[in-house]
């Protein structure tokens, strides 16, 4: 410990870089801890209908008879405090509709982040979800024309009921686990998408999510429904300042893409390292649809998510690329999950760490074909890095075959940052430092390409910060 | 926030009430009958483990619990005429709870190596030192238990061209716990053959073997399981290997109804290396379970695992792999191959090759396929003529002799012959 404590820690300079606070500015705020009456007054305050009221109480009750999960990083799942968390609150009373009427101090936010102004351009539409509200919410004419509907959770709830009643926990029941229980019970904000039939949309839709307070609990809720042969991209991305103590994140993600449909999601966390993201993203793909869920995990302190894909019609493609970064004091604990229930569908999964200076990073993956999918392919790989003292890189794979024509195949490496590559960088002109970060980028180079190249560059930017100070 | 286990645990209801009776009527010395009951409270002590744990996910442990008291009773021997004149340095024998027969050929006799019957002359000091009696409830129930053990030691230095034989034979029905330990004293080499056979469908078998491997000795440990139909058994057999030694298993599973075995090496001297190459073949509605474990525990340790699983009819097999380097492991290299061939449209293969890996210093890779027989393959043999049986087992012959192929010569031809035998026989 002594000895990390001579190189930068993970996330040391967020302070600096991301460390930026303003002051709380609340309409309301729930008490802290959770119980039936913090869910009813979230479910009036938002006036929500007669079906989501009862359905948030039935996952609340669903979530304190779960149990807290038997596997994983136990010692700091055993550290999160229900009881110290915030559920639900709002910064603005309404839904703003262009940029220039969001409040000052959110936009300022933004503008430290580096994200709006330089890109609104390339901007579908933005939702940025500023505490548990989304604040800001804009969207181009042109998805309007095309009937695309692009709107937070709680809108979509309000002015699209139907569509929301027949698909929300379609994907993800209440009761699939502790965490998507408690997410049902308390979810504020997200996005909700409706793509219609054979349109694609050209540009990526996106929304930014901070949190801001402390103790704040995120629970965002996001549903997107591609309608038969259309074709969207998604991205998520986040940062959050720095707090003294833990927070939770827990989201809810529901793909649904309808016959011959294209759903990509993106999503880069980069969560202060104080903060549990304990995630369920789960997608069905009917026949020839194809799902891509594309993974980077750069932040939080335990990060628990394996992006899903049911494969449901022939033909269908599940794809998952991710990466993670742990550094000090962090655990990525993420994988991948694909079940195989239909004949001829495929699957793919590439999952790269890199474990640095007492980081640890855990792939865990599980690969299902059930009876009568037949003529499915599968392939797993996962490369881990291992970067200073004290990392530590797990896999734990799980392939479960019921059926007998099928092809399955799994693969891991480990290796560590090499001293030859890296005397050959030297001996070329690079500093040691340069060397570092160049076999690094190399090594996730594969998953920056498939970023959108505003992300790839923000990711870069990241992935050297968390390589500053990593000689020696 | 409290948290409840999502099922209550499940109790073992095993009385052990013969431990005394059974001590003192194989000779054993007191010490020992002292340990058996330290180990039964460890078992009293413990519930049957989680099927949410991936090690018991896939095979339900409480098919391990024998259905009555294992310690009382007699175990009648299936018995069999079994003769291999095969050049061999010791061969033992155990039948009905106990060992029937010890031979020692004149060359290691000459070279001090001592093949006997465990309860008279267990080393407590190393017996429980690569498993530990706590290791699960099968391994404490067995250290509480067990009867009919057998002691290998080979002196230091002694290299022995014949293998040691250890031969179990199941009880046609009731409750089996062999016991071995091998003791290989620094530098020398030798291979045991450990055999299980017989039982039949009231058999519960529960093995606990364990492989010393002092420094820079070298071991070949093959474990073959051949049981008739029926037979529920599970097997722990760990090395524990001391600096620059080698530890060599060659696996090979093919009968019994439900089969677990928790086997592997845990290297625990700078420079040691082990390897596991194994085959499995499963028909009917067997069910094999494997758990192999690499553990590298010092720098500069090796190890590498080729195990491949053919299933035909019904039966299902579960792989389990771990491989850990020690955060005071440096410079070691790991790897891990684990293959599974479906011949017919209801078997069934789960794979989990894992990796848990504290050291940055490190090379270690691993991989995992499951697929049909290859059609075309199938088509391209058929077209030259051959029966479509006879192509299948050439087809499933390859696949597991890619693996066989790399074992020593001797083991290889065994292996290779058994392989043969069972491929005919379904």
């Amino acid at each position: 410990m002594s000895e990390n404590l001579t190189l930068v820690t993970m996330g040391g300079d967020y302070a600096e870089r991301y460390g930026f606070r303003d002051p709380e500015d609340f309409f309301v705020k729930a008490p802290k801890g959770l119980n039936h009456e913090v869910v009813e007054m979230i479910s009036r305050l938002k006036k929500e209908p007669e079906w989501m009221r009862e359905l948030r109480h039935k996952a609340l009750d669903t979530f304190l008879a779960k149990p807290m999960p038997s596997w994983g990083n136990l010692d700091m799942l055993s550290r999160i405090n229900f009881d110290e968390i915030t559920y639900y609150l709002r910064s603005t009373e309404k839904q703003e509709t262009s940029w220039d009427e969001v409040p000052e101090n959110i936009k300022r936010t933004f503008d430290r982040l580096g994200i709006p102004e330089a890109e609104r351009k390339f901007l579908a539409g933005v939702t940025a979800q500023y505490e548990s509200e989304v604040v800001y919410h804009s969207v181009k004419e042109e998805l309007t024309k095309q009937g695309v509907i692009f709107l937070d959770m709680d809108s979509g709830l309000r002015e699209h009921e139907d569509l929301v009643r027949e698909y929300f926990a379609s994907v993800i029941p209440v009761a699939d686990n502790k965490f998507s229980a408690l997410n049902s019970a308390v979810w504020s904000g997200g996005s909700f998408i409706y793509i219609p039939p054979h349109t694609e949309v050209t540009i990526p839709l996106q929304a930014y999510f901070r949190i801001n307070a402390e103790n704040m609990g995120q629970f965002e809720r996001t549903l997107i429904i591609a309608d038969e042969g259309a074709k969207v991209h998604y991205i998520e991305g986040c940062t959050a300042p720095v707090y003294s103590t833990n927070s939770l994140h827990s989201a809810v993600v529901e793909l649904i893409a309808k016959k011959g449909a294209t759903i990509r999601y993106t999503t880069i966390q980069n969560w202060a390292t104080n903060i549990y993201n304990l995630v369920t993203k789960r997608a069905v793909a009917l026949e020839d649809a194809r799902v891509e869920w594309v993974d980077g995990n750069i932040g939080s302190r335990l990060t628990m998510k394996y992006p899903a894909v049911v494969l449901k019609g022939e033909r269908a493609h599940g794809e998952v690329l991710s990466i993670a970064f742990a550094g000090p004091g962090q655990h990525q604990d993420a994988g991948a999950k694909i079940t195989h229930l239909a004949p001829h569908t495929t699957s793919q999964i590439t999952s790269k760490s890199i474990s640095k200076d007492g980081g640890r990073a855990t792939y865990r993956g599980l690969v299902k074909v059930r009876k009568g999918a037949e003529g499915c392919k599968t392939s797993v790989q996962c490369d881990a890095l291992l970067i200073g003292h004290g990392a530590r890189t797990d896999t734990y794979p799980t392939m479960e075959i019921d059926e007998d024509d099928v092809r399955v195949e799994h693969e891991a490496r480990v290796s560590k940052l090499g001293d030859e590559q890296l005397f050959y960088l030297r001996s070329r002109g690079l500093t040691d430092a340069q060397a570092r970060l160049m076999i690094v980028n190399g090594f996730i180079e594969p998953f920056v390409r498939e970023l959108p190249m505003e992300y790839a560059v923000e990711l870069n930017r990241l992935i050297e910060l968390e390589m500053e100070g990593s000689v020696g | 926030m409290a948290s409840a286990t999502p099922h209550p645990a499940r109790t073992i209801d095993l009385a052990l009430a013969g431990l005394d009776r059974l001590s003192s009527a194989t000779g054993e010395p007191a010490a020992l009958l002292e340990r058996r009951h330290v180990a039964g409270a460890l078992l009293a002590g413990m519930t049957l483990p989680s099927r949410s744990l991936h090690l018991w996910k896939y095979t339900d442990p409480g098919r391990f619990v024998p259905s009555s008291d294992p310690t009382g009773g007699t175990l009648e021997a299936v018995t069999e005429a079994w003769h291999d004149n095969s050049p061999h340095a010791a061969t033992a024998v155990i039948a009905g709870g106990a060992v029937r027969s010890i031979e020692l050929s004149d060359e290691a006799r000459r070279a001090g190596v001592v093949v006997t019957d465990l309860h008279r002359s267990a080393p407590l000091d190393l017996l429980g030192t690569a498993v530990p009696d706590g290791h699960g409830f099968v391994e404490a129930i067995n250290a509480a238990a067990w009867r009919g053990g057998v002691l290998v030691r080979v002196p230091r230095g002694v290299r022995l061209e014949q293998p040691v034989r250890v031969r179990s034979v199941a009880p046609a029905t009731g409750t089996a716990l062999p016991r071995i330990l091998v003791v290989a004293e620094p530098g020398s080499e030798f291979e045991v053959l450990e055999s299980h056979v017989g039982g039949g469908s009231g058999t519960l078998s529960l093995t606990v073997a364990e492989i010393l491997v002092g420094e820079g000795a070298q071991v070949r440990y093959d474990l073959i399981q051949r049981w008739e139909d029926g037979v529920v058994g599970h097997h722990t057999a760990r090395a524990r290997v001391a600096a620059r030694g080698r530890f060599h298993l060659a696996l090979a599973s093919f009968g019994g109804a439900v089969y677990k075995a928790d086997v592997g090496a845990i290297l625990a001297g700078e420079h040691a290396e082990a390897e596991t190459y194994g085959v499995a073949m499963g028909g009917g509605n067997q069910h094999f379970d494997h758990h192999t474990e690499h553990l590298h525990n010092s720098p500069d340790t090796r190890s590498n695992l080729d195990f491949k699983v053919a299933l035909t009819d019904h039966s299902r097999s579960a792989y389990t792999g771990m491989i850990r380097i020690a955060p005071a492991a440096a410079r070691c290299e790991a790897y891990q191959e684990n293959r599974n061939l479906l011949l017919s449209e209801d078997a069934r293969a789960e794979s989990i090759p894992e990796l848990e890996i504290l050291n940055e210093d490190v090379r270690c890779s691993h991989g995992a396929t499951v697929a049909p027989l290859d059609e075309e393959q199938l088509f391209y043999l058929k077209s030259r003529g051959l029966p479509h049986n006879q192509a299948m087992r050439l087809i499933v012959y390859g696949f597991l002799d890619q693996t066989l192929a790399r074992l020593p010569e001797a083991t290889r031809e065994r292996l290779e012959a058994l392989v043969a035998a069972r491929l005919h026989a379904n």
